[in-house]
């Protein structure tokens, strides 16, 4: 058994405070409660207006990313993580169904590359790739200077 | 609480020129509807056609490349695809993609039509 020091276990527990998990099946319909999630994220976390409804749409890119466009017997699990300083969303998208062809991570349509233009803009960071064979794909946001309440 | 999204179409002629109003949110689920809106005025013969997204309050990646397939259609034909947009939300997805430079972008659907 090891043994974690009370300020050690306050910390992880601060951290815990500071996440939210949301596990959904992958289906179109259901892409506004992601965004309905990280909207409520960014204003838990204090985050401006405008970044409030930047995250909006940057979770909404990342999920399409994921799951494309179509209904599959997938679920999507997304975590939220949240400082005083930034916001990171990763994602996975899993199936039950291992002969299922993972989502096209690659910017080779135009609606990818409409998509990877909207994510550079509004996120400081973000990627995709394939953890367990599960894709994966994640972003970060920093606050904004001057925005902070 | 709202539970599912929302989005709604109505079409109006505006002197002679077709205008889809265009309500909600246009995402992954609701831009299919909008193809197919498009592509039935595209075979009823319209060639000018007004997308009225003055009511819109979210377009993602999905919406824009629907639009971006509805203008090359009717730029093909003869005709043009155009815009009305004001939400400041919204013309900032246009902005950051560089389709401002795509799409004619008006600030009412009567200035969309006398362009």
């Amino acid at each position: 058994m090891t043994e974690t020091s009370p300020a050690v276990a306050g910390e992880a527990m601060a951290a815990d405070r500071n996440q939210v998990e949301l596990s959904l099946p992958a289906r179109p319909d259901l892409l506004f409660l992601v965004r309905m999630t990280a909207a409520a994220v960014a204003s838990r976390a204090d985050f401006g207006y405008d970044q409030v409804e930047d995250l909006r749409l940057a979770i909404d890119e990342l999920a399409v990313t994921l799951c494309g466009d179509q209904a599959s017997d997938g679920r999507m699990q997304l975590l939220f993580k949240w400082t005083e300083h930034a916001i990171e969303v990763v994602g996975v998208y899993e199936s039950d169904h291992a002969e299922r062809r993972p989502p096209d991570l690659s910017p080779s349509n135009a609606t990818n590359e409409l998509s990877s233009r909207i994510l550079e803009a509004l996120v400081d960071e973000h990627g995709v790739d394939v953890v367990g064979g599960c894709p994966r794909a994640w972003l970060r946001m920093r606050r904004r200077k001057g925005t902070r309440p | 609480m709202t539970t599912e999204v929302q989005f709604e179409m109505a079409e109006t002629e505006l002197r002679g020129v077709m205008v889809l109003r265009v309500e909600g949110e246009v995402d992954v689920s609701t831009a299919p509807q909008l193809r197919e809106r498009l592509l039935s005025l595209a075979d009823r013969g319209h060639t000018l056609v007004v997308v009225d997204l003055s009511t819109v309050s979210f377009v993602d990646s999905t919406a824009l490349g629907v639009l971006v397939s509805g203008v090359k259609r009717l730029r093909a034909a003869g005709g043009d695809l155009r815009l009305v947009v004001t939400e400041r939300r919204v013309l900032k997805v246009f902005e950051i993609t560089g389709l401002t430079a795509v799409f004619a972008i008006h600030p009412t659907a009567d200035d969309a039509v006398r362009a």
